[in-house]
């Protein structure tokens, strides 16, 4: 058996557990309140509480999973279990990934990408935990009208720095691409009037993974004309922008 | 007992204090083992190190966000549950949500009259409710998750070239969803984008002609900070 298959069937175990393991945790704890406190409640009214939300959020975490794992990785794993991932996860790991100049896809790209994720979920993991220690002399501060304000506003506080790195063009790691901007020109244009006739805020994991296809189309179709091209970088010393 | 006497009680602080070791035990594992993987597949120290730095700078602050969400659901839910909730698979939007429908489906009007009626019963089922639905993400990760990361990397071996350009496409499009849609919710949301934007071009341009390549694992942290807090001038100003 090859390293990499080693190493990949190893991290993929290891996923499947702590999977198994959250899950166990997630219904386990219900249980034993439920249990201990003699309040298990009715099957009938949970199906019918949990129905709504079930047939609204399965399809958008679904679709966060075949979006978001060819870019994480092995990373994804860490990522799905602790969660906040467009605003916290998901950048850490594609900045990681600029920062050691290596590409997404790749097994350089997944170990990074990993790194940066578990490094970030043991330190969001603390900060609760102090938030919660200091949860009184905290309160005031974090509850000022200013700092609800900015909390709010996080996401594209986050994207205008993200986004500047894919016009910077160089996520391929030992590669360069260029041209590729105009692959997300037709995506772009479909979501853009999309949105206007049907609010897309909220169902953002089902619409990337419909323009997942329409952007490796256009990319395809623009590679084989020529208009976009990749080459090996020549300069090694060049540094990325995020 | 009560709901709340229930949602504070020490057997809940217990076992969501052991699901959160859980999670840290996890995180440890997957640092250890992809920290080997990339020294062995010849990343050097220093980059990992400039990995870990960049990384912890730039959690601080949205870990800061999600510790001001756990405040908006401590209200309804107590304590332990949101801090659990909010440690493993969670976010804000998310948990209120499902508070709420569990709420109606008890047949109240809203999360705030269940925990006034005070009936325990009512947090056994929105545990429950709160859990169930999260799970869709996990399962579908469980059985592709594995499948969907092998391909990516054996496209990359197959046709290295147009495999590097299918793999940033991915990335590609979720920008391509996010973009539109920000540029379009409100003046307050182009200007923060725009704010941002310009940040990591003034480091970029400052690394470059300063040389300074310490300030690269600052960046996106910077940028986060800056941005954010000039979207509470453009509040005031626009909105």
């Amino acid at each position: 058996m090859k390293i990499e298959d080693k190493y990949s069937d190893s991290i993929n175990r290891l996923g499947q557990m702590g999977i198994l393991g959250a899950i166990a945790f997630m219904l386990g704890i219900p249980t034993i309140i439920c249990a201990v406190y003699d309040i298990f409640p009715n099957f009938i009214t949970v199906a019918k509480s949990s129905i709504g939300m079930f047939a609204l959020f399965t399809p958008i975490l679904v679709s966060e999973v075949f979006s978001y794992t060819p870019m994480l990785g092995s990373a994804s794993y860490i990522t799905f279990i602790t969660g906040n991932i467009m605003n916290l996860k998901l950048p850490c790991a594609l900045n990681s990934m600029n920062i050691a100049g290596v590409a997404q896809g790749t097994e350089e790209g997944d170990a990074v990408a990993t790194i940066a994720v578990a490094v970030s979920s043991i330190l969001t993991t603390l900060i609760i935990i102090l938030g919660l220690i200091l949860l009184v002399p905290l309160q005031p501060v974090l509850q000022m009208p200013a700092v609800q304000t900015a909390t709010t506003y996080i996401l594209p506080a986050l994207f205008g720095g993200l986004a500047l790195s894919m016009v910077a063009g160089d996520t391929g790691g030992d590669y360069v691409i260029k041209g590729k901007l105009l692959a997300g020109v037709l995506p772009f244009i479909i979501i853009f009037v999309l949105n206007m006739f049907i609010p897309i805020r909220g169902l953002e994991g089902v619409a990337i993974l419909v323009m997942i296809p329409v952007t490796l189309f256009s990319a395809k179709f623009l590679y084989n004309k020529g208009i976009i091209t990749v080459t090996l970088k020549n300069d090694s010393t060049e540094e990325p922008i995020s | 007992m009560s709901y709340l006497d229930v949602a504070n009680s020490s057997l809940l602080y217990v076992l969501v204090a052991l699901g959160i070791l859980y999670v840290l035990f996890l995180s440890v594992l997957f640092l250890v083992k992809a920290w080997k993987r990339a020294i062995a597949l010849g990343i050097t120290k220093e980059q990992l190190n400039g990995v870990v730095t960049s990384s912890l700078l730039f959690t601080i602050v949205p870990s800061l966000a999600v510790v001001v969400g756990l405040f908006s659901l401590v209200a309804a839910l107590g304590l332990p549950w949101p801090w659990y909730r909010l440690s493993v698979v969670g976010s804000v939007v998310y948990e209120l949500m499902a508070a709420d429908m569990a709420a109606s489906g008890l047949g109240f009007g809203s999360l705030g009259e269940l925990v006034k009626a005070g009936d325990a019963a009512s947090f056994g089922t929105i545990m429950y409710v709160m859990s169930f639905c999260a799970l869709g993400g996990l399962l579908v990760l469980f059985f592709a998750g594995g499948k969907i990361r092998k391909g990516m990397i054996k496209l990359g071996e197959k046709n290295k070239e147009w495999g590097i350009l299918a793999t940033s496409c991915f990335f590609m499009a979720l920008m391509t969803v996010f973009l539109p849609v920000m540029l379009q919710a409100g003046k307050v949301y182009l200007l923060t984008l725009g704010t941002s934007a310009l940040v990591t071009v003034l480091q970029g341009v400052m690394i470059k002609k300063f040389n300074l390549k310490w300030l690269q694992n600052f960046v996106l942290a910077n940028t986060l900070i800056l941005a954010m807090a000039s979207s509470v001038l453009w509040t005031n100003l626009f909105a």
